[in-house]
């Protein structure tokens, strides 16, 4: 998930993509509520849970561009 | 002994010899490293992954690390959004928005380590329909993926 989000970001300039260790920012964790790594929070509002093929990742980051 | 196994040190020098094109350079925004430190404001992985990131940097004459004071500046900080350290930065064509927070070891350091390439040779291996999907997304995206190290 992390080095999908990083190629994402890299070829489009409208993302950006942060790898975070939860275990230094635990304050992070209780504000997603990370329970089981990886999680990815895309805009604050979409979440997956785990490892995701990436044409599966590919459709939540989609899913903010509608309107 | 660093914290790159020998073993390690010998193929990722061979591996960036190989893929690596053009200069990459990584901001790294840290904190001053010193044994007082004030509670609450501790940065108990900003050594090691200054040490980790100086040892990277050593693999290759293309890879440049850049170190900032997260507090001292704090524009170029928030020119990149930067908002907790330790935070790994790729700049140049990556544009800021590539970004480790927390150190990149383990898992990730595979991760750091094929982002510098994909960085050099200006291109990803992304599928080619990702890449056409992408190309139609205009609005502003942040991912935020927590990991951690094993």
């Amino acid at each position: 998930m992390a080095r999908v989000a990083h190629q994402m970001a890299f070829d489009n300039p409208n993302i950006t993509a942060d790898v975070v260790e939860a275990t230094e920012f635990p304050q992070l964790v209780q504000r997603y509520q990370v329970s089981a790594v990886p999680k990815t929070v895309i805009n604050e509002r979409i979440e997956i849970i785990g490892a995701v093929p990436e044409a599966q990742f590919l459709g939540e980051v989609m899913k903010t561009q509608a309107t | 002994m660093g914290l790159i196994a020998e073993r390690d040190v010998q193929s990722l020098k061979r591996k960036f010899q190989e893929a690596l094109t053009e200069d990459v350079r990584l901001a790294y925004f840290t904190q001053k490293e010193s044994s007082l430190q004030l509670p609450g404001h501790e940065c108990l992985a900003c050594r090691e992954t200054r040490e980790l990131l100086d040892e990277v940097a050593g693999l290759s004459g293309k890879v440049h690390v850049e170190i900032y004071d997260f507090v001292a500046n704090e524009d170029l900080a928030k020119q990149y959004k930067v908002d907790k350290i330790p935070a790994t930065v790729f700049l140049g064509p990556a544009g800021g928005r590539l970004r480790f927070f927390g150190e990149p070891s383990g898992y990730e350091f595979a991760t750091l380590v094929e982002d510098i390439i994909d960085v050099s040779r200006g291109a990803t291996g992304l599928a080619e329909k990702t890449k056409k999907d992408l190309r139609t997304l205009t609005r502003p995206v942040h991912i935020q993926v927590f990991v951690t190290p094993t």
